[in-house]
């Protein structure tokens, strides 16, 4: 299989696409893709998002990445993808590799594969990648004639469980890492000293994991007793890396010819978030806040539009309204925009009049449909848990302005799990939503649509909830019957997570190393795309549990000790622990902390990077 | 709002290689979108989510090429052809080819509801046997009915092929269809095949042209 070259790929590839759905996925071709000559180049970088292309190939961070690599002369970037499992069978079935999709060079002829992990259900499509390209699945077991397989993304803040597959990561923003990293290969491979060379340069590079080089050991209880770096270079912790200024930001997308899920450019406006709410892994690990300033944005949205043809934007951030000068982009944006058919996506608005002031701004360009708030508790003492301090009049009042600016439908989030939650909060989620929808009636009548979105609470790894069990399946299961049934005679709308559909995200989110056994077993066992609500097999993996010997409960069902070194702890994005554990004691008081861009509560940043902070006032951090 | 009257520009291209499996909705989503990174003054919809004005002769198969596809859209005032074409070309991906291009009348009835025909040239791979193909498909056409399950309706090919030839090439036997292709009857070459047993990657097909008149079916007989 890892002898096939590229012209049999694609006489046998061009006859199996025309027996797969949505053969467009599988060809690249993209407006914007960029072709380089193999042999022109040193180094080939192949970038696996591993699910498929419709929503791999939207991902922002590898498209940043893509644009990076390629443009650096001496090195070239490809895609890849996850085939449904269509393509995989007919892969299978003619002994063909998995391929790039700008060249059709199966992957295992690459220098680097770097995958990107957002989320832990896609942990098995990364075997899964590595099988059908013909590459070992375990690091210790790939020679130097295999290419050196990394990751990166946000669920790399605990990199634990994939430590097995994966030679190296990549802890936190990847736009220096990607080229020091690409550089430091470059000359171990004109050095040709053997792979294990490779591994101790590249635990060199700050912000660079390489789990071979670190020992775990563990207690009698089964948890952790220490970890131990294995040579002098391989630092203990490994510190995430973030840029003090926000890169220029990547203007040249590609524009598929087949749809995916988001087709739009995307601007980030800016990285990080001061708001602290307690259960937010990406409010914790994407400190410090950093803005990009507002005739940057505006100059990429242009050039961004101009390049691809779109006629969508998304303006990202995780607090699009904190931004300081958000109402100045918004206007500019308006100006710039208002006679071009342009759409202007502005998610993550919090919860007040500004917000909806905000979207009235945009006026024709905002999508139709509806608008979104994120309550995630309706009583205020379970707000005060979570660090999402609200006056439910403020609710009320938002919702109420949203109705008199005309919109009809209006989408609530709410988390149900939560630590201390009881009945009484859950009915309150009801209550709410019934009150909102009676103001929406009075407002606009009986055209108004509520839709209630439940998530399920997960306990995140470097949160201050990072110590907390989950609550068991058949509690939460009543749960989510109060909120059916309440819902179905209300005429409201509602989406969930039935319990179940959540085990993997909890097991894995705050796994140690020694769960590689069980992702293995659990592949062997025909998980794949677990991401996929209706492919999820949960007895592929109760099963892997149980032949691996790992009782599940462990990860999930256990309060764990505030002395208890935890499966991440060498990895600090940081925030330090003695925060983390201020701010449960905080939440279990029932006690709040204020958005800490007015008072800096001394989580660690500015300890770990205050001395990457600009001294250019135009350049805003968070951080006071 | 532009009240001039829109100038219809007509633009006949082919699609090849990768973009054969791009199917019809996504192909007008790449000419919307091409025709936007162009530059050219483009006519938008009137209405709350205004759109680039355009529309194509007839949809595509997937996994069919085209040497013979036709797009219609409209700009806000008359722009030279050249400079159209050299537009267009900067702006569409490759296996888009711009053939020709010309300006058109307003009055002229839509693309789509003038079609009346389509030709289909199919090449086979050797797996294909073409020389089984031509015969099974004499049997096929001597039958008096030829009935194909389409979804949930039944459709039948005697009333759908207007002609069916051989052609002699260097590499063996191409099938030369023309077929009806109007929005209640339309013939596709994939179908046909499949009535013939063959299953789809062992062969090719690409339209050759797209028909409007009775008179353009005669001239080349």
């Amino acid at each position: 299989m890892s002898d096939q070259g590229k012209s049999t790929i694609d006489s046998k590839l061009e006859k199996i696409l025309f027996s797969v759905e949505k053969p467009g996925r599988y060809v690249g071709g993209e407006h914007n893709q960029v072709r380089k000559s193999w042999e022109s180049v040193e180094t080939r970088v192949a970038l696996v998002f591993p699910d498929i292309y419709d929503l791999g190939q939207p991902n922002l961070g590898l498209a940043i990445l893509y644009d990076i690599l390629n443009q650096q002369p001496d090195i070239l970037a490809e895609r890849a993808y996850s085939p449904w499992m269509d393509m995989e069978a007919l892969l299978r079935e003619n002994q063909l590799p998995l391929f790039s999709l700008e060249s059709k060079t199966p992957l295992n002829k690459f220098d680097i594969l770097g995958f990107t992990l957002p989320y832990e259900q896609i942990y098995t499509n990364v075997l899964n990648i590595l099988n059908l390209s013909g590459i070992p699945l375990l690091a210790e077991e790939r020679t130097a004639e295999h290419p050196l397989i990394i990751a990166g993304g946000q669920a790399c803040y605990n990199p634990e469980p994939m430590a097995d597959f994966l030679d190296a990561f990549a802890i936190g923003e990847g736009e220096e890492m990607i080229l020091e990293i690409a550089r430091a290969f470059q000359k171990w491979k004109r050095s040709q000293a053997p792979r294990t060379d490779l591994l101790k340069i590249l635990a060199e590079i700050p912000g660079v994991y390489v789990p071979s080089l670190y020992e775990v050991t563990y207690s009698s209880e089964g948890t952790i007793s220490g970890v131990f770096s294995r040579i002098p270079g391989a630092p203990l912790p490994v510190q995430k890396r973030i840029l003090s200024v926000l890169p220029p930001a990547t203007t040249r997308f590609l524009v598929p010819n087949v749809e995916t899920v988001h087709d739009r450019i995307s601007v980030e406006i800016m990285r990080g978030c001061t708001r602290g709410c307690r259960f937010c892994h990406a409010g914790m690990v994407n400190r410090p806040v950093r803005e990009r300033n507002s005739d940057e944005i505006l100059t990429a949205v242009q050039e961004g539009l101009d390049a691809t043809g779109y006629e969508q934007v998304g303006l990202l951030s995780l607090s699009s309204s904190d931004h300081t000068r958000i109402l100045g982009i918004i206007q500019g944006v308006y100006d710039q925009f208002k006679d071009k058919r342009v759409q202007v996506n502005l998610p993550s608005l919090r919860i007040a009049s500004f917000s909806v002031d905000l979207m009235d701004e945009l006026k024709e360009l905002r999508p139709g449909g509806g608008f979104t708030l994120a309550p995630e508790a309706a009583t205020e003492r379970m707000r005060a848990i979570i660090n999402k301090p609200l006056d439910e009049e403020v609710i009320l009042e938002t919702a109420r302005t949203i109705f008199e600016h005309g919109w009809l439908s209006l989408k609530l989030y709410f988390m149900i799990g939560l630590p201390q939650e009881t009945m009484e909060d859950v009915q309150a989620i009801l209550d709410l939503a019934r009150k909102i929808k009676n103001i929406g009636k009075v407002v606009k009548g009986n055209r108004v649509r509520i839709h209630l979105g439940i998530a399920t609470f997960i306990p995140k790894p470097h949160t201050p909830f990072q110590w907390y069990s989950i609550e068991d399946s058949r509690s939460l299961q009543s749960k989510i019957d109060l909120l059916k049934d309440g819902t179905r005679k209300s005429d409201i709308k509602m989406t969930y997570n039935p319990p179940d559909s959540t085990l993997l995200e909890s097991w894995l989110s705050r796994g140690d190393r020694r769960l590689g056994a069980v992702i293995l077993q659990a592949w062997k066992n025909g998980a794949k795309m677990d991401a996929w609500t209706e492919r999820f097999d949960v007895n592929a993996w109760l099963e892997a549990f149980a032949a691996c010997g790992i009782d599940p409960d462990f990860y999930t069902k256990r309060q764990r000790g505030l002395d208890e070194i935890l499966p991440w702890d060498h990895i600090s994005i940081g925030v330090s622990k003695r925060f983390l554990m201020t701010d449960l004691r905080l939440s279990q008081a029932g006690k709040t902390r204020e958005d800490c861009r007015k008072n800096c509560f001394n989580c660690g940043i500015l300890d770990a990077f205050g001395s990457l902070k600009p001294s250019d006032e135009e350049i805003y951090w968070g951080c006071p | 709002m532009n009240n001039n009257p829109p100038v219809r520009v007509r633009v006949k291209f082919a699609k090849h290689g990768d973009l054969r499996f791009t199917g019809h909705l996504d192909l007008q989503r790449l000419f919307e979108r091409a025709l936007r990174r162009s530059g050219l003054p483009l006519r938008f919809s009137q209405g709350f989510n205004p759109k680039v004005r355009l529309s194509l002769a007839s949809a595509l198969p997937l996994g069919f090429s085209s040497e013979a596809e036709l797009l219609d859209f409209w700009l806000d005032e008359q722009v030279d052809i050249p400079l159209i074409k050299q537009n267009l070309d900067l702006a569409l991906p490759n296996d888009i080819s711009v053939r020709q291009i010309e300006l058109v009348s307003n009055q002229l009835p839509s693309l789509q509801s003038s079609l009346i025909a389509s030709e289909y040239r199919v090449s086979f791979f050797p797996e294909g046997e073409p020389q089984k193909v031509a015969e099974k498909l004499s049997n096929l056409l001597d039958q008096e009915n030829i009935l194909f399950t389409r979804r949930t309706k039944t459709v039948n090919y005697k009333n759908l092929i207007l002609a069916a030839n051989w052609l002699k090439t260097p590499q063996g036997l191409d099938l030369l269809l023309r077929m009806k292709s109007t929005p209640d009857a339309n013939g596709r070459p994939d179908e046909l095949l499949r009535l013939l047993g063959l299953t789809p990657g062992s062969y090719q097909v690409c339209r050759t042209a797209l028909i409007f008149s009775p008179e353009e079916m005669r001239e080349d007989g």
